[in-house]
């Protein structure tokens, strides 16, 4: 039963990260469904870093993971500008140029992952060997039974996702940057008139969410796959914006949803072990996280309340 | 330099503006894959030719025993098929302004569903295929009705859904085939009867391997069918309708939750279809838990085609030279072939940039005449003076 709070958490924390770059973008009126994309590319930038600097200071050394979090934070956010351009500046169809970000980024990173491959190694193989990042376990609470399992054997990276989340809740709701990034996605024209520039706040917003994707992205290679390839699309991107939409566009509720699904996911394998199934099973059980969302979203899409000018790109002589 | 931007933004804004601003597409894409492969110490070129080559369009240098630019050529049809197809469902959808992401997925749990009824039972060849494109036809709708409905019904956007619904179908049919229909040998699932695919295989003719493909005529006709449809149904108007502005669509009478319950079904219908050209035709096999690139792919095609149906073919003849030709490329110059996926990653991003480069020549366009008219007016405000003057 521990075990099931323990990888709850280590899947729940990542994709929450996503889930407030989400919510960063479509707060600021930038429709973003091109979460998979960023995490996929930030997730490559920061595997790459990884892996040269694994030649360097040799793989055992943990600084390398905290490097890589920030190069993937770093590629995250300078891909974001390409969803950003389109949307803000070309004034694409912001659900085609999310579409086409991701198709980019899946394959741009295959693409590139052989060729750095073949660059550093002469091998073809298009996976960065990555290793799973080391664990601890806070001492006193993690005794507690069940809820104990929260604080074992946990990733630090889940330490610096959890500040890092009440960081940008503090930057979104107290704030006045804060504010005007959800005035923005409610209604640029009072920003503008207030003396807003809706553009650059609308950049710095897409921006953001491209480097806290690429961040969920990096602990996700790190943790769940040990290593980045093509693989690392699984649809989690998507997962994250299921939850900001089930979370109602809030940071508070969304963690919340984002800690069910955790727990929806590890439950159904810890169960599908328990009951002493093949591992032909497993595949059945992989499929629970989306079966979860689509009957969360049937339940609870009707009350949303998206912000209001959300896939709309700002236009100043309209009002 | 600016009389070939005034040229290009007549030309972006003008009559043949949708044809224009694809072609321009592809010329900015090739340039850009030109320049990748220059990087990396290939003749673009070479690398082009042998992207032709492969797909039967030109002839290569040498060949196998049994085979010809024919064998590759009826291979590219074979290809083209389903591309077609899957581009034509993401184009009934988008035409209705929602995105069907879900292609992929609806491709699979159709070809799935009639590789297990029809291809693994012994029915004549007539009758099997038939049954194969009518399951097609069913499972593929059936599920994107469903997609309409969470839409219509529960607000659920459509990009969400059809993405869950891709990995709960790739996970379910994965799990199906790992425990009941596998080939121990190939870990696919096992191969359908010759008699219920949709191409005929070892056909000879002119003494070379050929294969027949039925999907070809399918997806040429269902080209036509769906511009009918749009151009002259007041379905496809109403369809049209809801796509351009819901609100102004509800109020001349149209109902919106079945239009988009319709088109969704419709587009399914069509995702189908490719499902059953690709896995009963194209492939005999299907890969467990693995979902075909088409899917996306066929977003490309039809942004590029400027969703026109029957632009759409054109379309993806150029995505399917790109991603058909990909193996012989890579055998003859040694690139990655993933180098495919990326040129039509690059192809889909440039056709998005469309209404910008659209709008962006009308202003050029306008800026000019304007900048004309002021230089008109002084010049005959500088006569009028020089008159008085005199």
């Amino acid at each position: 039963m521990t075990k099931v709070f323990t990888d709850g958490l280590s899947f729940a924390m990542p994709l929450l990260i996503m889930a407030i770059g989400a919510i960063y973008s479509e707060k600021s009126g930038v429709t973003n469904l091109a979460i998979e994309g960023f995490q996929g590319f930030g997730a490559f930038i920061g595997a790459l870093i990884a892996i040269l600097l694994m030649g360097r200071l040799g793989t055992s050394s943990q600084l390398v993971l905290y490097v890589a979090m920030a190069g993937a934070a770093v590629g995250g956010g300078l891909y974001a500008c390409l969803h950003a351009l389109l949307c803000i500046k070309f004034r694409a169809n912001q659900v085609i140029s999310g579409v086409v970000v991701n198709i980019l980024a899946v394959a741009l990173t295959t693409f590139f992952t052989s060729a750095a491959n073949s660059a550093i190694n002469g091998t073809s193989s298009n996976k960065f060997i990555l290793g799973v990042s080391t664990r601890f376990t806070v001492p006193v609470i993690s005794k507690i039974p069940w809820v104990g399992g929260l604080f074992t054997n946990m990733y630090p990276f889940e330490i610096i996702i959890l500040v890092l989340a009440l960081f940008f809740w503090y930057l979104m709701y107290k704030t006045k940057y804060g504010m005007m990034l959800r005035a923005c996605g409610e209604n640029p024209q009072a920003v503008d008139a207030a003396g807003g520039d809706v553009e650059k706040t609308r950049w710095i917003a897409v921006i953001i969410s491209g480097a806290l994707s690429g961040i969920g992205g990096i602990c996700f290679a790190y943790s769940l796959l040990a290593n980045f390839s093509p693989s690392i699309y699984l649809g989690y991107g998507y997962l994250a914006i299921a939850a900001m939409i089930f979370g109602n566009w809030g940071i508070g509720t969304t963690a919340l949803v984002c800690m069910i699904f955790g727990l929806a996911k590890s439950g159904g394998y810890q169960l599908c072990i328990a009951m002493g199934l093949p591992s032909n099973y497993s595949d059945l059980f992989l499929m629970l996280p989306y079966v979860l969302t689509m009957l969360l979203l049937i339940f609870f899409s009707k009350k949303n309340h998206p912000p209001k000018a959300a896939g709309e790109a700002w236009d100043k002589g309209k009002r | 330099m600016k009389k070939i931007k005034l040229w290009l933004a007549r030309h972006l804004s003008g009559k043949h503006a949708a044809v224009s601003v694809s072609i321009l597409a592809i010329i900015l894409t090739l340039i850009t894959a030109g320049i990748l492969l220059l990087i990396m110490g290939k003749n673009p070129l070479v690398a082009f030719l042998s992207f032709i080559q492969g797909c039967g369009l030109a002839p290569k240098a040498n060949y196998g025993g049994g085979s010809g630019m024919l064998s590759d050529l009826t291979d590219f049809l074979n290809y083209l098929a389903p591309m077609t197809l899957a581009s034509l469902a993401f184009i009934v959808g988008f035409k209705a302004g929602l995105f069907n992401i879900g292609i992929a997925g609806q491709m699979l749990i159709s070809g799935f569903t009639a590789t297990v009824l029809v291809g693994y039972s012994n029915l004549p060849a007539l009758p099997a295929k038939i049954l194969v494109v009518v399951i097609g036809i069913i499972v593929g709708g059936l599920v994107g009705a469903l997609v309409g409905f969470l839409k219509y019904k529960f607000n659920i956007h459509e990009v969400v859904s059809t993405i869950m619904i891709n990995y709960i179908i790739s996970y379910l049919t994965g799990f199906f085939i790992n425990n009941k229909f596998v080939d121990m040998l190939t870990r696919t699932s096992r191969i359908c009867s010759p008699a219920s695919r949709l191409t005929l295989t070892n056909i000879k003719i002119g003494g070379v391997n050929c294969k027949l493909p039925f999907g070809i005529v399918i997806a040429i006709l269902m080209a036509f069918f769906v511009q009918f449809i749009f151009e002259k149904t007041t379905f496809g108007f109403e369809l049209k309708g809801v796509g351009l502005n819901k609100r102004c669509a509800r109020y001349i009478g149209v109902n919106v939750g079945r239009s988009i319950v319709a088109s969704m079904a419709f587009s399914g219908i069509l995702a189908g279809l490719a499902g059953v050209t690709y896995y009963l035709g194209y492939s005999n096999t299907i890969i467990p838990k693995t979902l075909v690139g088409m899917g996306y792919d066929s977003i490309s095609v039809a942004l590029l085609g400027n969703s026109s149906p029957i632009g759409s073919i054109f379309a993806a003849i150029i995505v399917a030279i790109f991603q058909q030709g990909a193996n012989y490329m890579s055998s003859m110059i040694g690139v990655a072939k993933e180098i495919a996926s990326l040129i039509t990653g690059i192809l889909l991003l440039y056709a998005s940039c469309g209404g910008y480069m659209q709008m962006h020549a009308r202003s050029t366009l306008q800026r000019e005449t304007d900048l004309r008219a002021q230089a008109e007016k002084e010049a005959s405000a500088n006569s009028g003076m020089k008159e008085e003057e005199k």
